[in-house]
């Protein structure tokens, strides 16, 4: 069991400067999370959740508010909050266990235990066997697994997950749903989750956090307060999801995708690890 | 560019790799499905011992003079001489000198170009408009110009050799490191990874398949500036003896020559794919 | 703001971004300004830059400039026509059919491994030291780039295309014209591309080794012989001038042709 913290976001906000002006991604967004929680995340595209979340790991900076973390604010990137992105990101010039090693690279380990921890989280995700797969042998359900390995094989107090399992076929979502359940409760760290697709917030989450676009901020707050394991089909379910879909239907527009090409977002980043000299 | 090397490999290969693509749905022609079921290398063999039997018939006939198109016995022969007297050997020891000692120096040069604009996009504003202006005159543009400046002994070879080498070297290195996908780099940052370890288990083993390939681009240049600077400026090596050949009209040398030319740039080739497949083994079909 | 662990690195370098790119030329043009003043070499190699600018104009004024330009461009625009059509007609024909791949492609194959100027000494026997051998070479160095490049991307043609090409009932005629060159043409520019490099490299090679005629390569020829490092210097930029002018020109055609490509890496 690792050390799970206390998420505070105060009245966070974000904007990119574009062509006329600033584009406001994400406004005023006030959330607390308690230690060991699942929170979903969900809304249409264009609502910053994505960018929500990029912040809390430290990939984003240049924003107004605070995020504490324990009572601290978080500064940069940190091997004590992890994520797992859409895409899984692994390295293709190494097999799934070098792949997932690179989580322990710079933590505080023996080899020797480093090699125990990266066993037990391939045992965790049930990946046994596959150690020295490459990622181009692995299906998109077991790349993903591998990722998730990766982000936890550190031990950090916070996971996030940017839609994780987006790019993946309904039944191998489906399983991935239920094998994250089991790891976060086996694990028992705080995992925020970004997705938008309903039933898997609310499956898998104590509550579901709505977030509208333009620009992006909270909507509602739909607490779960349903037992595990959760029953798609059954009632309480359905009530919950209704709750949350309620929140789309007022407002069609926000269920729209954007347009394909939007020139505002997304500024050209210069290499960021390049030398000055 | 890579398409380049994309050569003909041998008919097996592609049609082993075929999914369903254009080209078999030609198998849908009767002939042409008759024939698939034949092994593809015994195909290979009758267009060439046609071309064979028609040089030498060519030759036996005299159809044109000897001096102009020699026997393929006497090409033979002559090529047996040659090995035997040494004086192949000791022709193509030179160019392989030659050529191992340019493209190393091209090979070192480039990637060192390469990597200092890659990671520094300062030095990338200072260089790069230089030597892109460089880059646009071709290796053979600065051959009377070295001439000039050099004479026409090893220094003038070496340098042209490794011209020709460096540029597509540095170049592919450059935009190698340049394209690491943000991605990875995000991965770094998440966990931590110092500059130096981003360099080595990142940028470089990323960037690798395109420098690779400029590696194996930069050695047909370099094997290409060869041959021309050892036919317009040498009194020995592979094309020394072209040249030779060629000016008292003994074709047969002239040929047997080249033979070797060709085969020796297909052996350095092939040897740099092998080395391909072992660095670059982890790689399928994209990301 | 806090401090960030990204490795972001901000742009402090005291020189703005524009006049870098300038800085090392200027350097270069200096130094040579002040051996030429300061004699710092006695060779008549270290010739004034402006001898070079004089030189440049009356090559330009008396008319030489234009005939040798036409002609290495005649030359080499005749051998790329020639070498890139007998290349499509090659590439189209081992992409279609295999047989032809199977019983001609090995023996191509193997020509393709001899360094394109080798061939040089052969095809001067053959046709002389004249055009005719010039513009034979040419097309040889134009035809290789063009038959591997049509190759590959007629194979490389995506079997979903392929399939949907089948349900809809394609013809012959409308299956070559209308799905594979298309789908093949990104390959195909690039080898036309390609063949554009390997003609001009070409074009030079020639005209130093098959001397006679007029050309840019045949006027640093004469220069080096004469020892005018100015008209050498000249020459040379002349050939930068055209190879960057023959790049940028193909990058216009290809990007106007493969527009339908846009910027993401999916094609279809």
């Amino acid at each position: 069991m690792s050390q799970a913290g206390t998420l505070d976001i105060q009245h966070l906000s974000k904007s990119y400067p574009v062509k006329d002006g600033d584009l406001a991604v994400l406004e005023d967004v006030t959330l607390t999370i308690t230690p060991g929680e699942f929170v979903s995340i969900v809304g249409s595209s264009g609502c910053g959740k994505s960018t929500l979340l990029r912040l809390i790991v430290g990939l984003e900076e240049d924003y107004q508010g605070q995020v504490l973390l324990d009572g601290e604010r978080i500064v940069g990137t940190s091997l004590r909050r992890g994520i797992v992105f859409q895409e899984h990101r692994l390295f293709p010039w190494l097999t799934v266990e070098n792949n997932i090693q690179l989580g322990l690279l710079n933590a505080d380990l023996t080899p020797g235990q480093k090699r125990l921890a990266v066993r037990e989280h391939i045992a965790l995700v049930g990946l046994e066997g596959f150690e020295k797969s490459y990622p181009h042998q692995l299906s998109g359900g077991m790349a993903q697994r591998v990722a998730i390995a990766r982000a936890l094989v550190s031990k950090p107090e916070i996971l996030l997950l940017d839609e994780p399992f987006g790019a993946l076929d309904a039944l191998t979502r489906a399983y991935l749903q239920q094998e994250l359940h089991r790891i976060w409760q086996a694990e028992g760290i705080t995992m925020i989750l970004v997705t938008h697709d309903v039933e898997e917030a609310i499956y898998l989450g104590d509550k579901v956090v709505v977030m509208e676009p333009r620009p992006g901020r909270i909507r509602r707050i739909v607490p779960v307060d349903l037992a595990h394991p959760r029953e798609r089909a059954a009632v309480g379910f359905a009530e919950v999801k209704q709750q949350v879909l309620r929140e789309f239907s007022g407002d069609s527009a926000s269920l729209a995708e954007p347009p394909l090409r939007s020139d505002a977002v997304e500024p050209q980043e210069p290499q960021q690890w390049q030398f000055a000299i | 560019m890579s398409a380049q090397q994309a050569t003909l490999e041998l008919p097996s290969s592609v049609s082993s790799s075929a999914s369903p693509t254009a080209s078999s749905l030609s198998a849908q022609e009767p002939r042409a499905r008759f024939y698939s079921n034949w092994s593809p290398r015994w195909l290979a063999l009758p267009f060439p011992l046609f071309l064979l039997l028609l040089w030498y018939v060519a030759a036996q006939f005299e159809w044109v003079a000897p001096q102009v198109l020699p026997s393929p016995q006497s090409v033979a022969l002559t090529f047996i001489d040659l090995v035997a007297s040494g004086e192949m050997f000791d022709n193509l020891k030179i160019s392989l000198l030659r050529v191992l000692l340019g493209f190393g120096v091209g090979l070192a040069g480039g990637l060192l170009l390469g990597v200092a604009m890659g990671l520094s996009p300062v030095f990338k504003d200072y260089v790069y408009p230089l030597f892109k202006a460089f880059s646009q005159v071709p290796v053979l543009g600065w051959l009377p110009l070295l001439m000039l400046l050099v004479g026409i002994d090893e220094a003038l070879k070496i340098i042209l050799i490794s011209k020709a080498g460096l540029v597509p070297i540095a170049l592919n290195t450059f935009k190698g490191i340049e394209n690491v996908p943000a991605r990875y780099v995000e991965v770094a940052r998440v966990l931590k990874f110092s500059r130096w370890q981003l360099l080595t288990r990142v940028i470089f083993p990323a960037a690798l398949p395109p420098i690779w390939n400029g590696v194996r681009y930069g050695f047909t240049h370099a094997w290409l500036a060869l041959v021309v600077v050892e036919l317009l400026a040498s009194s020995e090596g592979l094309g020394y003896m072209i040249v030779f050949g060629r000016q008292l009209f003994q074709l047969d040398v002239v040929m047997a020559a080249v033979v070797v030319v060709g085969a020796v740039g297909y052996v350095l080739d092939r040897v740099l794919a092998r080395i391909e497949i072992v660095l670059l083994g982890w790689r399928r079909s994209g990301f | 703001m806090a401090r960030s662990s990204s490795y972001n690195t901000q742009d402090k370098h005291p020189v703005p971004k524009f006049l870098r790119g300038w800085i090392l030329p200027a350097l270069l043009l200096l130094l040579w300004w002040l051996a030429v003043k300061f004699n710092w070499s006695t060779s008549p190699l270290l010739v004034p830059v402006d001898k070079v600018w004089d030189t440049a104009v009356e090559q330009f004024r008396s008319g030489e400039l234009a005939i040798a330009l036409e002609a290495s461009l005649r030359r080499d625009l005749i051998g790329f026509v020639i070498g890139v059509s007998a290349g499509l007609v090659f590439g189209v024909a081992f992409g279609l059919s295999r047989l032809f791949e199977w019983m001609i492609g090995p023996t191509f194959h193997t020509l393709k491994q001899i360094s394109l100027f080798a061939w040089i000494p052969l095809l001067s026997v053959w046709f002389g030291l004249g055009d005719p051998a010039k513009v034979a070479f040419l097309s040889l160095a134009a035809f290789f780039p063009v038959v591997l490049n049509t190759f590959e991307g007629i194979r490389s043609v995506p079997a979903e295309l392929v399939e949907a090409a089948r349900v809809l009932k394609f013809n012959r005629r409308q299956w070559l014209f209308k799905l594979i060159l298309p789908a093949a043409s990104p390959s195909i520019l690039a080898g036309i591309h390609l063949a554009l490099i390997y003609a001009w490299l070409a074009t030079l090679g020639a005209e130093y080794l098959l001397v006679s005629g007029k050309g840019i390569g045949n006027t640093m020829i004469d220069g080096r012989e004469l020892f005018l490092m100015d008209l050498v210097i000249f020459g040379v930029i002349v050939v930068g001038f055209v190879g960057f002018a023959l790049n940028w020109l193909a990058a216009q055609i290809e990007r106007r042709l493969l527009a339908w490509r846009g910027r993401s890496v999916a094609q279809f």
